[in-house]
């Protein structure tokens, strides 16, 4: 199980917090290393976020969600 | 279409994503394809037509201009007459006013004037369209107007996937042609939000030919014909009238120039109803060119009289109630396929 973070966007505030725009994957659905998953968005800047591993995608965090970056947004089994 | 899906196939991206994936696989496999305008290079595009490639092909060849669209639209079509294959985007189709001689009479007509020796094998990009408030000169879509004028191809892509098959086919296109994306498809996470603009993009090379309608849902009881953002507002309409047992076929054009005007016949042949959906101002335009296209070779097929659904003639209004009054949202879509439906 390997955990999908929120990117950390500002240096200055790690409890920075932004909001998950747009999955472009789903829940449960199989993703590969370095596919684009979601893009997330903080102070009218975006963030790709991609797959650190392949597997299978589960969703933790909808879209529309404000969290502290660094969060866990998905997890990849 | 080249398409080669599999069930297995589900990598998603948003409309702008798959736009710059064809840009950049063009760009590696070309070297005389370059990108041009205002904010393409750090900032990535206004509307992010062109984020991250500056990082991959450099200032060399995304190339950030001066505000002065017609010195690098000049400069754009000197470059393709000479071999290159540009893309100039201009930042928003509002703004073709101070460059239009650049693209109508050099761009548009080099190729006639020289009895076909010299090509324009260049595109020219454009944000089009309105729905967020930005008001009469930066809302709208003037797709007609390109259309209308000799010498250009005009596509218009309304999905992620056409976006990049699209794309691919215009770069590869040794005539000029307009690529006009509307702000409302590019699945942009600060603009209105719209889950039809995130979709199944293939992989690798994936090219979708210019001049071919594509039917965007099947449906026997009326055709509805539009392009761009309202395929996704006739989609939504269609889904819902569908709950009532009407059944509405949605015809996405995807190219203005040329017109797939067999795929209109078709599906009016089919349903005896037409609605035009047209984002362009209502007279001279689109709406009135597809209706055309049916009652010159047959207006038989109609078993009613058709329908445009477009803006009316007056400019963008920027109060979001009058701005959606004016567009051709879903509830004005709606009352014309129950219009033509009796």
């Amino acid at each position: 199980m390997t955990d999908v973070l929120f990117p950390a966007m500002s240096q200055e505030n790690p409890s920075a917090t932004g909001v998950l725009a747009t999955w472009f994957a789903r829940e449960g659905e199989q993703v590969a290393a370095g596919q684009v998953v979601a893009e997330v968005q903080m102070d009218k800047v975006d963030a790709e976020v991609v797959a650190p591993t392949s597997g299978t995608l589960h969703v933790q965090v909808e879209e529309g969600v404000e969290v502290t970056q660094g969060s866990v947004i998905a997890t990849i089994s | 279409m080249t398409m080669t899906e599999s069930p297995a196939q589900t990598r998603r991206l948003n409309t702008s994503k798959a736009m710059v994936e064809a840009i950049a696989q063009e760009m590696r496999a070309n070297p005389e394809v370059f990108y041009l305008g205002e904010d393409v290079g750090k900032y990535g595009g206004i509307f992010s037509s062109t984020t991250g490639l500056l990082d991959e092909f450099g200032p060399e060849r995304i190339i950030d201009t001066p505000i002065s669209e017609t010195a690098f639209i000049g400069l754009a079509v000197g470059a393709a007459t000479e071999g290159m294959r540009p893309i100039a985007e201009l930042m928003f189709v509002d703004f073709m006013g101070v460059c239009l001689d650049q693209i109508y009479n050099h761009m548009a007509k080099i190729g006639f004037e020289s009895g076909g020796n010299v090509k324009v094998p260049m595109v020219l990009t454009a944000a089009v369209g309105g729905g967020y408030s930005d008001a009469a000169q930066h809302s709208q879509c003037l797709w007609g107007m390109f259309a209308h004028l000799p010498g250009m191809k005009v596509v218009v892509p309304s999905t992620p996937a056409d976006a990049k098959g699209l794309m691919t086919s215009a770069i590869r296109d040794d005539s000029p042609v307009v690529y006009m994306f509307h702000k409302g498809v590019m699945g942009l996470p600060w603009m209105v939000k719209n889950p039809r603009s995130i979709d199944v993009v293939p992989e690798g090379e994936y090219v979708v030919p210019i001049g071919k309608a594509a039917i965007a849902r099947e449906g026997a009881d009326v055709s509805v014909v539009t392009i761009s953002l309202s395929v996704h507002h006739a989609l939504d309409v269609a889904e819902k009238l569908a709950e009532e047992g009407i059944s509405v076929e949605v015809l996405d054009l995807r190219s203005l120039v040329p017109l797939d005007r067999e795929a209109v016949l078709t599906s009016v042949a089919k349903t005896g109803r037409l609605v035009v959906v047209d984002e362009d101002y209502h007279s001279f335009g689109m709406s009135g060119e597809v209706v055309a296209s049916v009652a010159d070779v047959d207006p038989g097929l109609l078993r009613v009289p058709a329908q445009r659904v477009a803006v009316p003639d007056v400019p963008i209004p920027y109060a979001r109630s009058l701005e959606y009054a004016a567009l051709p949202r879903q509830d004005r879509i709606e009352a014309a396929v129950r219009k033509a439906l009796g």
